[in-house]
C-alpha cells in the first residue's frame, strides 16, 4: 500500500525565494543552465571481488554498483535467457533521512526503474549467457549502494549500473559432468548499447534537469526518460504528484534523447570503451 | 602575560600535566589532563581546555541562534535549529499571555520555512530549547542569501569584540546575521558585495585555526592595516563564549571519571 | 578449529606474502560522505569499509530517548557485492551481532552523559572484506566518531591476531579466518589501555591465547598511528605545531 508522507526536506523560503529568481533568469543556485548535468566521474573495478564494479559521481550524489556473475536457473518463461537481477539500497550513511530498515517504496522505484532501462534496452544480450536452455544459465546480479545523496539517484545509480556492466570482466563457466565448473578464464559482457537515464523536473513553470536535493524539495513533478544509443526511447517513469502538460512531456522527451547522447559520449570516454 | 601553550590534539591526547582546572572538551584523568575531541589546545593558569573544531551545534541558553520553522502545534512553533533537538518558539512569545488558537492565527505570523533570529531563552538537560523574538534585532528574516559553515568557525568569524564580521560587513555594504549554530544570512542591495561577503566567510570557516587569517581576510577585502584588530587567534571569543559550556557539554569534568580512573578517586 | 592444508611456507610467507608478525597496509580517508557528521573509508588489506557518524541527532522514535544519556545506535552492514560469494541485501544474523559488539566496543569511549536524550547512529558499511572486517569497520568507526566532534576518552582501535599453523600471527586475513587454528578480534583504547572488544573462534591453550593477545594490542597500537595521521591531515594539514 502506497501511502501521502509528510517531506522529509524543508526548504527555507528565502532559498526557495533565491531559487525562484535565480530560475527565471536562467540559471540555478549553483550556477547551472536549467538544463546543465552535474560534472560525472566514475571509477571503475573499485571493488576487486566482484566481477565489475563502478563508483559513480553525479556531483555531491555517490553510487556503487558491483557485479557479480553466477550460475543459476532461468527466469520462469525466459528458458533461452541469461538472469539479471539489479537491486539498489539507500545506505543510512548516505543521509540523514534514511532509516535503516527494509527497502521503502521509493527505493524499490528506483531500482526498477533503473532495471527496466537495462533491460529493455537489451543493454545484456541474455540469450548469450544460457548454459543448459531451461536449466543452468548465467545469473547476472548488479547491486547498488547509495553513499551519499544529493539529488537524482536516477540518474546516478543508472550510469553506475551501466558503467560497471560494460565494464565488467565476466567468468566463463561451462557443463562438465553435468557439473557447473569455473574455467578460470573470463570474457567481455554482451553489451549491445548504453542505456543512459536523464531526469528532469518542474519547479513552477520552468524544467530542470538533473536536480540536487534541495531542488528536489521544491520539486512539483519529476520525469525520468531512458533512451538507447539508437536513438530509441526505451523506459520512461514520471513521479510525484505533480503534474506535467503534454508539450512538457514532449520537450522533456527531445531533450532526454540530446543530452542522453552526450552522457552516453562522456561515459563512454570514462570507461574507455568504443 | 600569562604563558599560552597551543597543541593540535585529537580525542584521548594529553593536554596538559598537573593540577590544572578542567575547563571544556577535556576531563581529569589521575595528573592528566586529556582532549575529547579534536582541536586546539589552550593551557595557562586559569585551566586547560579544547577549542574543538568541528561538531555539530549543541544549544545553550542565551545563544541567539538562526533557525526554520517546520511546522506548528496549536501552541508552539517546531523550529529547526541546526541541532540534535528541535526547538520550539511559544505562541505566546509573539501574541501575548492571552494567547489563543481560536482568535490568533498562528500560520499568518510565522510559516512552514520561514526562517527566524531568536534568542534561545531556556535549555537544560530536561528538555528541548524554547526560544524567544521577542529581544530587539530578533524576528523573522525577510531577504537574504543563507549559507551554513560549522558551528566551531562560529567564534572565529565573530572576532574578537565582533572585530572581523563588522570589518566583512563593513567592506562589503552587506548586513549579516550569524547564528551561533553555524547558520548565516547576509543582505545587501548589492550582488557583488554579497558574493565578497560569502567569499570572505568560507575562507574564515576553512582557515579558522590558521596563524595568518586576519591578514588574508583584510587582503581580500582591500582594507588597510589599522582597521582589523590583529585577532591571530582563535582563543579569546572562544572563551567568552564557552563559559556556559561547562554546564552542559563536557561534565566529563565531574562525573563519571570514577570509571577509568585507576586511582580511585572520583 | 583443524587446519586442513598449510597456511605458512618454509621460509614464513603466509598466503597474502606476509611474515607472521606484519600488518596488512591501512590507508584512512576522514569525511568521504558529504552528508555525515563525521565519516571515513578504510582501507585495511582488502578490505574497504566506510564508517559513517550522524549525531548527537533527535531520537526517533520519541519513546525510545534516555533521560540522562544519549542512545547510540550501530549498523554494520555488508554490500552483496563485498564477498567472494554474492550476499542478500537483507541483513543476516551475523551482522546483527557484529553491529552489537561494535556498538559495545566503542560505547566505552563515547561520554554518553553529554548528549541526553540524543541519539548516536553509527553506520558501518563493508564494501569489500577479506577477513577482519570487523576491527577494520571499528577503526573506522572511531575516526568517524573524533571527525563528528562527538566527545570521546580516547580513540578505539581494532585489530585481530590468531594462530595459523600452529603460531601466533598478527592480523587474519579471509583465508586464514576460514581455514586456520583461531581467531581472535580485539578493539583497544590505546591511552586508557583498556580493552573493549574481545572474541575468539578457534582453540588456544593459555600461553597461546597470551601471545595473541599481546600481538592483537600491538596491532591496535599500529592502526592508532595511522587513524591519528589521518585525523591529523584532514584538520591541520602539513602542520604539525600551532604557529604563533
Amino acid at each position: 500500500m502506497s501511502l501521502s508522507k509528510k517531506s522529509t526536506v524543508i526548504v527555507e523560503n528565502l532559498r526557495k525565494k533565491q531559487m525562484r529568481e535565480s530560475i527565471s533568469a536562467g540559471k540555478r543556485l549553483d550556477g547551472r543552465s536549467l538544463d546543465e548535468i552535474r560534472p560525472i566521474e566514475i571509477e571503475l573495478d573499485v571493488i576487486k571481488k566482484a566481477n565489475g564494479s563502478a563508483w559513480v559521481k553525479l556531483g555531491n550524489t555517490e553510487v556503487v554498483a558491483g557485479v557479480k556473475v553466477e550460475t543459476g536457473e532461468p527466469f520462469e518463461g525466459l528458458e533461452n535467457s541469461g538472469a539479471m537481477i539489479i537491486t539498489a539500497e539507500v545506505l543510512p550513511i548516505a543521509s540523514p533521512h534514511v532509516e535503516p530498515g527494509p527497502p521503502d517504496e521509493e527505493t524499490i522505484e528506483l531500482a526498477r526503474v533503473v532495471d527496466r532501462g537495462v533491460r529493455e534496452s537489451e543493454m545484456l544480450d541474455l540469450s548469450k549467457l544460457v548454459l543448459v536452455p531451461g536449466k543452468i544459465v548465467y545469473t547476472i546480479f548488479v547491486d547498488c549502494s547509495v553513499i551519499n545523496v544529493d539529488g537524482n539517484l536516477l540518474d546516478a545509480t543508472s550510469y553506475a549500473v551501466v558503467s560497471a556492466l560494460a565494464s565488467c570482466k565476466m567468468p566463463v563457466f561451462e557443463i562438465k559432468d553435468d557439473k557447473v565448473i569455473e574455467t578460470g578464464k573470463t570474457q567481455e559482457p554482451p553489451i549491445t548499447t548504453l542505456p543512459i537515464s536523464v531526469t528532469t523536473v518542474r519547479i513552477g513553470d520552468y524544467l530542470i534537469s538533473d536536480p540536487t536535493t534541495e531542488e528536489e524539495a521544491c520539486m512539483d513533478a519529476r520525469l525520468t526518460i531512458t533512451t538507447n544509443s539508437k536513438g530509441s526511447i526505451v523506459a520512461m517513469q514520471k513521479g510525484l504528484k505533480g503534474y506535467f502538460s503534454i508539450e512538457d512531456v514532449k520537450s522533456i522527451a527531445d531533450k532526454a534523447l540530446i543530452k542522453g547522447e552526450e552522457i552516453r559520449g562522456k561515459i563512454k570516454g570514462l570507461i574507455n570503451i568504443g | 602575560m600569562q604563558e599560552v601553550k597551543r597543541k593540535y590534539v585529537i580525542p584521548g591526547d594529553i593536554v596538559a600535566e598537573g593540577n590544572l582546572r578542567p575547563l571544556v572538551n577535556v576531563f581529569k584523568n589521575g595528573n592528566s589532563i586529556v582532549a575529547t575531541r579534536i582541536g586546539i589546545t589552550e593551557s595557562n593558569n586559569d585551566g586547560a581546555k579544547v577549542i574543538p573544531l568541528s561538531g555539530i551545534y549543541f544549544p545553550r541558553a542565551n545563544d541567539i541562534v538562526v533557525g526554520k520553522i517546520l511546522d506548528h502545534s496549536s501552541l508552539s512553533w517546531s523550529v529547526d535549529i541546526n541541532s540534535c533537538f528541535a526547538a520550539h518558539l511559544p505562541a505566546q512569545d509573539i501574541f501575548g499571555r492571552d494567547f489563543s488558537p481560536a482568535h490568533d492565527d498562528m500560520g499568518r505570523q510565522l510559516s512552514t520555512g520561514d526562517v527566524i533570529v531568536a534568542r534561545i531563552a531556556i535549555f537544560d538537560r530536561t528538555r528541548d530549547p524554547i526560544l524567544t523574538i521577542q529581544d530587539k534585532d530578533l524576528g523573522k528574516i525577510p531577504t537574504g542569501e543563507l549559507i551554513k559553515i560549522s558551528p566551531t568557525r562560529v567564534p572565529r568569524l565573530i572576532g574578537k569584540r565582533g572585530s572581523m564580521i563588522q570589518t566583512i560587513e563593513q567592506a562589503s555594504s552587506t548586513r549579516i546575521t550569524i547564528g551561533q549554530n553555524g547558520i548565516i544570512v547576509v543582505s545587501g542591495k548589492d550582488k557583488d558585495g554579497i558574493t565578497l561577503a560569502i567569499n570572505a566567510i568560507h575562507i574564515v570557516e576553512v582557515e579558522a585555526h590558521t596563524s595568518n587569517l586576519t591578514q588574508r581576510i583584510r587582503q581580500l577585502l582591500n582594507v588597510p592595516e589599522s582597521e582589523i584588530e590583529s585577532d591571530d587567534t582563535q582563543t579569546s571569543e572562544a572563551s567568552d563564549t564557552t563559559i556556559n559550556q561547562d554546564e552542559i557539554n563536557s561534565n566529563s569534568n565531574d562525573k563519571e571519571m570514577g570509571m577509568i580512573n585507576s586511582n580511585g578517586t572520583k | 578449529m583443524v587446519q586442513s592444508r598449510s597456511l605458512i611456507d618454509e621460509s614464513g610467507k603466509r598466503t597474502d606474502g606476509r611474515v607472521i608478525d606484519e600488518l596488512r597496509e591501512v590507508k584512512i580517508k576522514v569525511g568521504i560522505v558529504k552528508n555525515a557528521d563525521g565519516s571515513a573509508l578504510i582501507e585495511f588489506g582488502k578490505n574497504k569499509i566506510i564508517a559513517a557518524v550522524y549525531g548527537p541527532r533527535e531520537v526517533h522514535p520519541k519513546h525510545m530517548a534516555l533521560s540522562d544519556r544519549c542512545v547510540v545506535r550501530c549498523r554494520y552492514h555488508m554490500s552483496p557485492f563485498s564477498t567472494d560469494t554474492r550476499k542478500s541485501p537483507a541483513p543476516s544474523r551475523r551482522e546483527t551481532e557484529i553491529s552489537k559488539v561494535i556498538r559495545e566496543s566503542l560505547e566505552p569511549a563515547l561520554i554518553l552523559e553529554d548528549y541526553p536524550r540524543a541519539a548516536i547512529d553509527v553506520f558501518i558499511e563493508v564494501l569489500q572484506a577479506d577477513g577482519g572486517s570487523r576491527c577494520a569497520g571499528i577503526s573506522a568507526a572511531s575516526v568517524a566518531l573524533a571527525d563528528a566532534g562527538i566527545n570521546m576518552r580516547d580513540m578505539v582501535s581494532a585489530c585481530a591476531a590468531g594462530k595459523v599453523d600452529d603460531r601466533i600471527v598478527i592480523d587474519i586475513n579471509d583465508t586464514e579466518d576460514k581455514e586456520g587454528g583461531a581467531d581472535m578480534p580485539v578493539a583497544y583504547m590505546p591511552n586508557l589501555k583498556k580493552i573493549t572488544l574481545l572474541q575468539l573462534d578457534g582453540e588456544l591453550n593459555p600461553n597461546e591465547f597470551n601471545t595473541s593477545l599481546d600481538e592483537a594490542v600491538r596491532g591496535c597500537l599500529k592502526v592508532y598511528e595511522i587513524q591519528r595521521s589521518s585525523l591529523m591531515e584532514k584538520y591541520f594539514g602539513d602542520e604539525k605545531e600551532m604557529k604563533e
